[in-house]
């Protein structure tokens, strides 16, 4: 190493150090500067061709773009101005990518290094073209038509889309704009199911059988009940893994549905025959996914719910009116009945204090009546019966016998008291007793 | 003379006055007419006696009834209360 370190080589012969091997017949030692300096001259004055082949190993740095070009013979690495490749991106209909073949034009270079940078070969590409469009398509169309006479385009058509899945699964580049496209499709749906990702590469060589794992990945996975590919827009290049014919056997055998979303409309892949569904944009293929508006749905159940519950609402308040409306009703009824009856007791005692008070005064008058009736009894009593008595006792004093007596009379009695009025009686009498006014005596009879 | 009239008293004893003053009235028209004995004169003014005596009784409890019964003040309340 110490040999070669140093810029200030001397020249060939110049000392031991520039000394030849020995017995080598081969001219120099040159510095290896100048040899390589030399062979860029010799190397850019071939001629400039064009070279077709494989675009692998694509490494863009800060300056230049750097890959490989490959056949299955052989391969050349080049390099072009990140400005030039740039250019010829902006012209095609996308970038070129691995796996593409493509023709480049240019001519040998060769990177001479230095004390503290490695030398290089490339081949300097002024233009790049991608190859065989016309040839890919040819093919494409080929296999189309092979696949739609095995019937494997219809096989996936068949397939019932679930209108509400629970699980999805969803195949894309890990880093792409298709995956947030498909975020974004499934949540306009309001979906809020279980979302299983099977992140593969989308384009070159490698992406067809990475798609074809993941496929089956989400088939073992369980409960995946439709499967999105997705992949923005790209060229022809770049979408023709999708038009792989593994790819789209596997797809069409798979009795989960694929909804296939690569590429621009424009732009129509064999997995987009293949598959159930075939959108133009990841967020369409998300929608496609998801057949129900869960966000609307969800909207209208609430809607419905709210109209239940306040058709509910007036159901049980109408009956509960109508309800209390019958239970007021007896209540109502005896209120009524009350009333009359009140009001019948009022007329009734009304009546009776009527009743009653010409009962009093009746009574009254009857009372005075009586009184009067008493007071003449009374009367009676005290007066006229007694003068009447008094008249009577007159009368009866007028014959009473002791009247006779009080005048000198007297009254010949048997001993027993017993009137002796005829002198034969007095004869049959021995015994007798004379009654005076004021007293008897006895007395005998002498001459019977 | 007070034996008889006594013992016409006791045996009618439920007699009323109406009837005493009747039995009165007959006794006199009896004496009037002359045609009693004086034996029977003796027995029936013993008897008019007795009636007479009962009939003052008589007269006398139903008045002191009635003036008991208060029949004034029964008009004089009953009158108040018609005309509260």
């Amino acid at each position: 190493m110490s040999t070669f370190s140093s810029t200030a080589m001397p020249a060939a012969g110049d000392g031991d150090a520039g000394a030849g091997i020995p017995g080598s017949g081969l001219s120099g030692p040159f510095p290896v500067g100048e040899y390589a300096r030399a062979l860029r001259g010799r190397l850019r004055a071939f001629a400039q061709v064009q070279l077709v082949g494989e675009l692998v190993n694509l490494r863009p740095s800060r300056a230049r773009v750097y890959f490989e070009l490959r056949d299955p013979t052989g391969s050349i690495p080049c390099a072009i101005w990140l400005k030039d490749w740039e250019a010829i991106c902006a012209h095609a209909a996308g970038p070129p990518a691995d796996g593409m073949q493509v023709v480049v034009s240019g001519g040998c270079d060769y990177y001479p290094g230095s004390a503290t940078s490695s030398p290089g070969f490339s081949f300097a590409v002024a233009d790049l073209r991608v190859a065989g469009e016309g040839d890919l398509l040819a093919r494409v169309e080929r296999l189309r038509r092979q696949l739609a006479a095995e019937g494997l385009l219809e096989l996936q058509k068949r397939l019932q889309l679930p209108p509400l899945p629970r699980t999805i699964g969803v195949i894309t580049g890990e880093g792409g704009k298709a995956r947030d496209d498909i975020l974004a499709g499934l949540s306009r749906r309001g979906w809020a199911g279980r979302l299983v990702w099977g992140f593969a590469p989308v384009q070159d060589r490698h992406a067809a059988p990475a798609i074809v794992r993941a496929l089956g990945d989400l088939a073992t996975v369980g409960g995946v009940e439709v499967a999105i590919v997705a992949r923005g827009g790209g060229s022809l290049a770049d979408l023709l893994c999708f038009c792989d014919e593994t790819l789209c056997r596997t797809v069409a055998l798979l009795q989960m549905p694929v909804i296939s979303s690569v590429g621009h409309h424009t732009d129509r892949t064999l997995l987009d025959d293949v598959a159930a569904v075939s959108c133009s944009t990841p967020t369409h293929a998300a929608e496609a996914a998801v057949g129900v508006d869960c966000t609307r749905a969800r909207a209208d159940q609430v809607a419905a719910a709210a109209r239940l519950r306040e058709q509910g609402r007036r159901a049980v308040l109408s009956r509960a009116r109508l309800l209390a409306g019958l239970s007021r009703a007896p209540a109502a009824h005896l209120e009524r009945q009350r009333t009359r009856l009140h009001q019948q007791l009022r007329e009734i005692r009304a009546g009776a204090r009527r009743r009653a008070q010409s009962e009093r005064e009746l009574n009254g008058r009857r009372a005075l009546v009586l009184q009067r009736k008493g007071d003449s009894a009374l009367l009676d009593c005290r007066r006229r019966k007694p003068r009447e008595l008094e008249r009577l006792a007159l009368a009866l004093a007028a014959h009473d016998p002791q009247r006779t007596l009080e005048r000198g009379y007297a009254l010949v009695q048997s001993p027993g008291g017993e009137p002796i009025t005829t002198a034969a009686h007095a004869r049959t009498s021995e015994r007798v007793q004379l009654q005076f006014a004021d007293d008897v005596i006895p007395a005998k009879i002498l001459e019977p | 003379m007070n034996e008889p009239s006594a013992q016409a008293a006791k045996e009618q004893p439920a007699q009323t006055y109406e009837a005493a003053a009747a039995r009165v009235e007959e006794i006199i028209r009896r004496l009037d007419s002359g045609d009693a004995s004086l034996n029977e004169t003796l027995t029936l003014v013993a008897e008019g006696k007795g009636l007479i005596e009962l009939c003052a009784r008589e007269l006398a409890a139903v008045g002191d009834a009635l003036e008991e019964l208060r029949l004034d003040e029964l008009v004089t309340r009953l009158e108040g209360e018609s005309g509260s």
